[in-house]
């Protein structure tokens, strides 16, 4: 996947059409930033999409597999936004936006510090193979979406907070051992692993999606 | 006299094509005039408006050289930012060229970029709401108005700033006639207060009486320069010649009226169609060959509409619908035409009233397996990532005469060189065929089209034209939703007008 | 496919999460009310909110905060959200304090369990929804402005408010288009061949986010959104008095839960 077609592509890539990018200036200009913001809002509901199937399979606490699902569905999204933009910040600013309206739209304020360790994270790795290396956007496609174990991160850290409350209203100690020998760390690490597998699905398929058609098309 | 837009020996290349998109630009505007940019698709005429607005080269990178001044400004040298408030910009999309959801938050825009206080801010947003007569809309968000109304709130946030200069892109290349004309009147109000506008049109009739100058592209050069009286007293085939759409729709508009009242006397005594058939002028052979066959599709008491905050409804006179019929669907924004279109074809249930479907009464289900729409927006149609494999999607490809069918298709469409290429990065009107395309080999018989020659010069238009013809000599029923004059009235052999027939209701407004 | 739209807006707000994109991006353009808070106690709210999940406050601190938090949002008028959120909390606190044993049911266990952990989640969900629900998109920017937000993030975010109807629209489009071509057709069309759908729609949602990008990109240009120097705002943000009383109110109960006052 990596070295087949790499040459050909490259020369495509770096000469892009006639929409405004500026030639390789680092910084992030206003065309960019707006490119970003559609792109993020596309994130943001494919993540959207992620919830609603996340908690139709799970039931109420379900958004165990939240960051897995939408790691499964935006790999294009994501290809996208790296092959069009190809600078540094791009993926950092997504993710950085994507926190703020999970935020608001009141998740756990953890979420946002996720979503900006891991973009940044991401965007470096990207960066290290110029946007263009094939196995390192693939990597940092599978480290940006731990980006979105945020909103799922009290699942597991809230633990004591959460023993607190079932003790508070009168469970018994034995039964809440009970709960936590199902929902601990078994389950942290199946959905770590499922994020692992869907992002390395799902960013493969948005590679193929991008070779598909919008290379073939010349969008990128 | 100072001229507000000068420009020397201006060439530009965009990036990634071969060839010069303007060459060696000579030109100077003085302050105050209107002056019209036309030409064929292609010509250089929005190329220019991107250099006069300082698009190029600051946005649009490529080989720019020679010298531009916009407003005494060199838009070369000097970032976009400072021609901000000198210079207003509207574009050919209404959809995609604002930036708020809200009106008022879109007309603030602007002033709230160049670091105005906020009363100096509502304060001219008060004195433009009132100039541009969107008073009542401020506090609506722009996704639910009419294309009419989306250009005027474009022309009103350009304004904001008080501009010198005014570009404006095709701005009415998705208009109605209704909304064109108040485009016009606008137009004429900015003009008169003093301001330079410049305009890349290629709908020219609109502009009678407005532009002052008329310059005409090709290829990249300026090919002729007109004063206003020299370019009205060309004779309409000199403009056909230049690729350019009519100066008079005088001509087109009665030929409409024949063919709509064409329709209303086969309403009244439907028995007697071969009067009909002779009234017809252009056009004997395609309506005739209806005469025998009963038609496809047709409509009786039908009441369309839908529910919903902007809920809607009215009664459709009953309409008959024959293959072979080149069927124009005419009438203003929003009196039900692409209600109509999306029942017609089985998208949204009817309110009330039934469509037969060869004279049997049809689901939606079935009358969207027998129907197809080319919509506006071609690019949502096209799935696949050659031409041929979209033709063939659904289709079974190991089937010896659906590939034969098929390079049929690519032939009859002038597709075959495009074969193999990707729909995306094909033209608009290659799109449209492609489209087309796939609808044939899905075997449909009712072919609609939604405003297809939207933005599209004389050539264009005429070459969507002959399409239709050729879709209605295969015995295709072709149904086409427009507001284009020279096309409805060149090639559609019956017209219904929605404006006229039926009534209209809005429940909640 | 309108059916299944108004299916999940109910579903979504039948749970109280407020992430239904259609509704957001519809309540987000409409509200003009002036009866809300400033952006910026909204988000005090959200972190006190946030805050009650970190310290494990009691039910009764709890309760006093939820009412707290629901006080404005039914004085912005949001009287639906407001009793659909309260009841809401009745009934999960209500299944926390049940006693399965006591009632024969063991399995009932991990409703309580599951109602408890909602419950705690509840108050982060009032406080989103009504930020969510009550912030117009040119108060939300002036306050990011205000907070002295980079620019690169408050572009993005105007970006995004504005591009969610259209992601909406445009997959209308592409439903009707795939209808038409018999594609997927009917309500389980879509999950027949999931990889085969995602393509379908994705791909022509993502040609037109790129050209609206550009056509964004040239109309925010002409119009000075790149321009240095202070952007201004038409409408005014304060901090009024009712500001610093919702915040110090707010703040009163959870810093006597911590101090160990509240049990």
């Amino acid at each position: 996947m990596t070295a087949s077609n790499s040459p050909a592509d490259n020369t495509i890539q770096t000469s892009n059409q006639n929409s405004g990018k500026p030639t390789e200036s680092g910084k992030l200009e206003v065309a960019d930033l707006i490119t970003i913001g559609v792109f993020a809002a596309l994130y943001f509901v494919m993540v959207c999409v992620a919830t609603l199937v996340s908690t139709l399979f799970t039931g109420g606490f379900g958004s165990i597999f939240l960051p897995a699902i939408a790691a499964l569905i935006s790999g294009c999204v994501y290809m996208l936004l790296a092959a069009r933009l190809g600078k540094f910040g791009g993926i950092t600013v997504m993710g950085v936006v994507i926190g703020l309206f999970l935020f608001i739209s009141g998740h756990f304020v953890l979420s946002f510090i996720a979503s900006i360790v891991f973009p940044v994270a991401a965007d470096l790795i990207a960066r290290a193979g110029r946007y263009k290396n094939k196995a390192l956007l693939l990597v940092s496609y599978v480290v940006f979406s731990y980006g979105l174990t945020g909103p799922i991160l009290p699942l597991w850290f809230m633990k004591d907070a959460y023993i607190a409350s079932l003790q508070a209203r009168g469970k018994d100690a034995a039964y809440i051992d009970g709960v936590f020998a199902n929902i601990n760390t078994g389950t942290f690490f199946i959905s770590m692993a499922a994020i692992l597998v869907c992002a390395i699905i799902g960013g493969w398929f948005g590679q193929k999606m991008m070779k598909k058609h919008f290379i073939k098309a010349g969008i990128v | 006299m100072t001229s507000e837009v000068y420009s020397n020996n201006v060439s530009f290349t965009y990036e990634q094509a071969d060839e010069l998109s303007l060459i060696n630009t000579m030109l100077s505007i003085p302050s105050g005039q209107c002056v019209v940019l036309c030409g064929a698709s292609g010509c250089g005429k929005t190329t220019y408006s991107r250099i006069v607005n300082g698009l190029i080269p600051q946005f649009f990178h490529g080989e720019f050289s020679g010298e531009q001044h916009t407003c005494g400004i060199d838009t070369a040298a000097e970032p976009i930012d400072k021609l901000t408030p000198l210079v207003g910009s509207v574009f050919q999309n209404p959809k995609t060229q604002y930036f708020n959801a809200k009106v008022i938050d879109e007309l603030a825009f602007p002033a709230e970029n160049m670091g105005l206080s906020p009363e100096e801010i509502n304060h001219r947003i008060a004195e433009i709401a009132q100039r541009f007569n969107i008073e009542p809309l401020l506090q609506r968000s722009i996704f639910h108005l009419s294309g009419g109304q989306k250009q005027r709130i474009a022309l009103a946030a350009a304004s904001m700033l008080s501009p010198r200069l005014l570009v404006l892109d095709e701005p009415t290349s998705n208009l109605d006639t209704v909304a064109i004309t108040e485009m016009r009147e606008l137009v004429a109000q900015l003009k008169a207060s003093g301001i330079t506008i410049v305009i890349a049109e290629h709908r020219l009739a609109w502009l009678n009486g407005i532009a002052d100058r008329y310059i005409i592209f090709d290829s990249g050069h300026i090919a002729h320069e007109y004063e206003a009286d020299e370019f009205l007293a060309l004779s309409p085939g000199c403009i056909a010649a230049m690729g350019m759409r009519a100066l008079d729709l005088q001509p087109y508009r009665q030929r409409i009226k024949a063919l709509e009242s064409l329709t209303d006397v086969k309403k009244t005594s439907a028995s007697d169609i071969n009067d009909s058939g002779s009234a017809s002028t252009q056009h004997d052979d395609a309506t005739a060959t209806h005469l025998g066959s009963s038609p496809l599709l047709s409509t009786h008491d039908l009441v369309i509409g839908y529910r919903g905050r902007d809920g809607f409804s009215r009664s459709i006179p009953d309409i008959d619908l024959y293959p072979g019929q080149i069927i124009g669907l005419m009438g203003h924004n929003g009196c039900g035409k692409t209600t109509l279109v999306r029942t017609l074809t089985g998208l949204i249930k009817p309110a009330s009233g039934t469509v037969l479907l060869n004279g049997k009464p049809t689901k939606p289900r079935a009358l969207t397996r027998a129907g197809f729409l080319v919509m506006q927006d071609v690019n949502y149609q096209l799935f696949s990532d050659s031409v041929r494999e979209e033709l063939l999607l659904g289709l079974d490809e190991s089937d010896p005469a659906i590939i034969k069918r098929c390079d049929q298709v690519l032939e009859d469409l002038d597709l075959t060189r495009f074969a193999d290429r990707h729909p995306m990065s094909l033209s608009g009107g290659q799109k449209q065929r492609v489209a087309i395309g796939s609808a044939l080999m899905c075997g449909k018989d009712l072919i609609i089209l939604d405003e297809p020659t939207s933005g599209l010069d004389r050539y264009h238009m005429e070459q969507v034209g002959e399409l239709l013809r050729q879709l209605a000599e295969q015995g295709k029923t072709v149904l086409v939703v427009t507001h284009d004059e020279e096309l409805a009235a060149g090639w559609c052999t019956t017209i219904i007008n929605l404006e006229h027939n039926g009534s209209t209701s809005k429940p909640n407004s | 496919m309108h059916s299944t739209n108004t299916s999940t807006k109910a579903y979504l707000s039948d749970t109280g999460t407020p992430l239904c994109v259609e509704s957001v991006a519809m309540t987000f353009s409409h509200s003009s009310n002036q009866r809300t808070l400033d952006p910026r106690t909204k988000l005090f709210l959200l972190l006190a909110a946030n805050l009650m999940l970190f310290f494990h406050v009691s039910v009764i601190t709890q309760l006093i905060m939820v009412v707290l938090f629901l006080l404005p949002l039914a004085v912005a008028g949001r009287w639906k959200l407001t009793v659909n959120f309260a009841l809401t909390y009745a009934v999960l606190t209500g299944l926390g304090f049940l006693d399965p044993d006591a009632l024969g049911s063991p399995w009932l266990h991990v409703v309580s369990a599951l109602a408890v952990g909602c419950t705690m989640m509840l108050p982060c969900f009032i406080t989103g929804a009504y930020a969510f629900t009550t912030t117009s998109p040119s108060a939300f920017i002036c306050a990011m402005r205000r907070m002295h937000a980079p620019e690169s993030v408050v572009i993005p975010c105007v970006v995004v408010i504005r591009f969610f109807p259209t992601i909406a629209e445009d997959y209308r489009q592409i439903r009707n288009a795939m209808a038409l071509r018999g594609i997927a057709a009917g309500g389980w069309g879509l999950l027949r061949h999931p990889a085969q759908s995602l393509e379908y729609i994705l791909i022509p949602l993502l040609m037109n986010a790129t050209n609206v990008a550009q056509d964004l990109s040239v109309a925010a240009l002409t119009k000075g959104l790149g321009r240095e120097g202070a952007h201004t705002s038409r409408t005014e943000i304060r901090m009024r008095i009712v500001d610093w009383i919702m915040m110090i109110v707010a703040l009163i109960p959870l810093a006597l839960d911590i101090a160990g006052v509240i049990h």
